[in-house]
């Protein structure tokens, strides 16, 4: 005796049967090709807006929060009236800094962090013959903006001649210009999200005007538009996720080469690639190490939001057609 | 039941305005109660296949009102509209078969889009196979089945469901004299259960074997109500 075919088997050969063919409608390469090359597009451009974001807020409250202060001649005894007289400029420049309202940390810069920084104009040599000011940088607790006007006020009356230097005004440009960047990006992933949407609108279309005759013929025996819709929608949607996987892969390794790149401008730690790509489960985690967190999510999330493009785009083409029909 | 009052029908003729269109059919008006059975006659191009495609709700009339099964066209939601075709069984002139299904399939879709258990439709498709005579055919398409196994067919696709309202242009065109009978029998037993069945044809010899209430079409106009 035959052995009876299983629920879902029964269920699949049904939905096989009704005519509409949805292989021939849809074919099984073009569309997942095309959503794959969109796919990488949208990566790419996520990453663009993702890591600009990264910038804009690393800018925004890391340089941005720092003050640098020049105290020229920072060996010589303070002379202003009100202060210690034993103290030197720099010591006393650093004292008043200290007790600056949202201070954070007051770093002076060593002989050898001062040499690094004038290497590019005075050599690797570190024996100055001029004497060289001081240099403080003061960074400020998050969420706290120092007063630069009145500070410089404050400094010059215990070390006439010192300059402050707001990296404020810096970190501002670089912020608007990385959320200029941000924007551009997202708007990237618009026209990527709308060209999508016209590919499978005019895909879906191509499929009904090929199975026209059997569409019409299931319509005329009662078949309802959100039962061909959702044949239509769910075939679009598999393909679409099927796409959107592939070039989710494809993008990852762009990505982690970028992620490379950017790492510096980031402050992130570039995690190393193994010597062995034998275990693809250790490599592929250690891939996705390599990105920012907002990334890899956006990631794992392109395949889903693929199919779920596909499928609302394919119901409203498919409805919209149907109305066609009385 | 079906109703019909003054209804009228214009093709939608491309580019043509709705003036201009092209008249099929001019203030239609009868009745024709459930379990009933009726003859629709006429030359060609009187308008009996206009008057079908209304019935099947493939189209609906441009004036005039038309209640199919206790239900009124105009007024139907596409999801209602829908729900009636299920109730409706429709033989074509042209058989309108899908010709990459095999035969068992292409009976078997009118239920299948009911949902029914697909043990149910194996034994509903194979019964109606038998009576049919193509029970040896079942996996063949269409297109390698004669002018008269085709009709066959498209009729056992028609009544499988049991329709409420049958609907027939020229049925028996590529049947034999034997199986044009048989298929007589069958509609006379399916209005004896209650469906209500609206045959178009040109065979004066079957209407007078099987004289039934007539309906008689001329230049879109219903001539004959008896």
């Amino acid at each position: 005796m035959a052995e009876r075919p299983g629920l879902f088997t029964r269920w699949n050969q049904a939905r096989r049967a009704d005519g509409l063919a949805l292989r021939r409608a849809l074919p099984d390469r073009l569309l997942p090709l095309l959503v794959a090359a969109m796919a990488v597009l949208a990566a790419l451009a996520l990453a663009g807006a993702t890591g600009a974001q990264i910038l804009s807020a690393r800018w925004s409250n890391g340089a941005a929060s720092m003050l640098t202060i020049q105290v020229p001649d920072p060996e010589t005894p303070t002379t202003t009236a009100g202060t210690t007289a034993h103290l030197t400029r720099s010591d006393a420049v650093l004292a008043a800094l200290a007790d600056s309202p949202g201070a954070s940390r007051v770093h002076r810069l060593d002989k050898a962090e001062l040499g690094a920084l004038l290497a590019p104009w005075l050599g690797q040599d570190h024996d100055f013959a001029l004497t060289l000011p001081a240099i403080i940088e003061l960074h400020m607790a998050t969420g706290t903006q120092a007063d630069a006007t009145a500070l410089a006020r404050r400094l010059n009356t215990i070390a006439p001649g010192t300059l402050i230097e707001r990296n404020a005004e810096w970190g501002e440009r670089l912020g608007r210009l990385a959320d200029s960047l941000h924007s551009c990006a997202l708007l990237a992933v618009a026209i990527v999200v709308g060209i999508a949407v016209v590919l499978i609108a005019a895909t879906t279309r191509a499929g009904l005007a090929a199975r026209r005759l059997p569409i019409e013929l299931i319509h005329a025996m009662g078949a309802t538009d959100g039962y061909i819709a959702g044949r239509f929608a769910r075939r679009t949607a598999l393909l679409a996720f099927i796409g959107g996987l592939a070039g989710s892969v494809l993008a990852l390794p762009i990505l982690v080469l970028l992620s490379r790149v950017a790492a510096p401008f980031a402050a992130a730690t570039p995690t190393p690639t193994p010597a062995s790509s034998a275990d693809w489960t250790m490599l592929a985690h250690t891939l996705l190490a390599t990105l920012p967190t907002p990334l890899v999510a956006t990631l794992l999330a392109l395949a889903p939001a693929a199919a779920l493009i596909g499928w609302l785009t394919t119901q409203a083409t498919v409805r919209a057609w149907l109305r066609n029909l009385p | 039941m079906i109703r019909l009052r003054d209804v009228g029908f214009r093709y939608d003729a491309a580019g043509a305005s709705a003036a201009s269109a092209p008249v099929a059919l001019r203030q239609i008006s009868f009745e024709v109660p459930q379990g009933g059975f009726r003859w629709l006659l006429g030359p060609s191009g009187a308008g009996k296949s206009s008057l079908l495609r209304l019935l099947a709700l493939a189209a609906r009339p441009t004036s005039g009102t038309l209640e199919i099964l206790g239900s009124s066209v105009a007024q139907a939601r596409r999801a209602a509209l829908a729900r009636l075709r299920r109730r409706i069984g429709v033989v074509h002139q042209d058989f309108r078969l899908l010709p990459d299904l095999p035969v068992f399939d292409n009976i078997a879709l009118p239920l299948r889009l009911q949902h029914r258990p697909e043990d149910e439709v194996r034994d509903e498709v194979h019964s109606i196979l038998d009576w049919v005579g193509l029970a040896s055919r079942a996996t063949a398409r269409p297109p390698q089945l004669s002018g008269g196994e085709q009709q066959r067919v498209a009729i056992a696709r028609a009544v499988i469901h049991r329709p409420a309202l049958l609907l027939a242009d020229e049925p028996t065109n590529a049947l034999d004299e034997y199986q044009a009978n048989r298929l007589m029998e069958l509609f006379r037993d399916l209005s004896g259960l209650g469906t209500t069945i609206l045959v178009a044809t040109h065979n004066d010899a079957l209407i007078r074997r099987y004289p039934a209430h007539e309906l008689e079409l001329a230049q879109g106009r219903l001539l004959r109500d008896g």
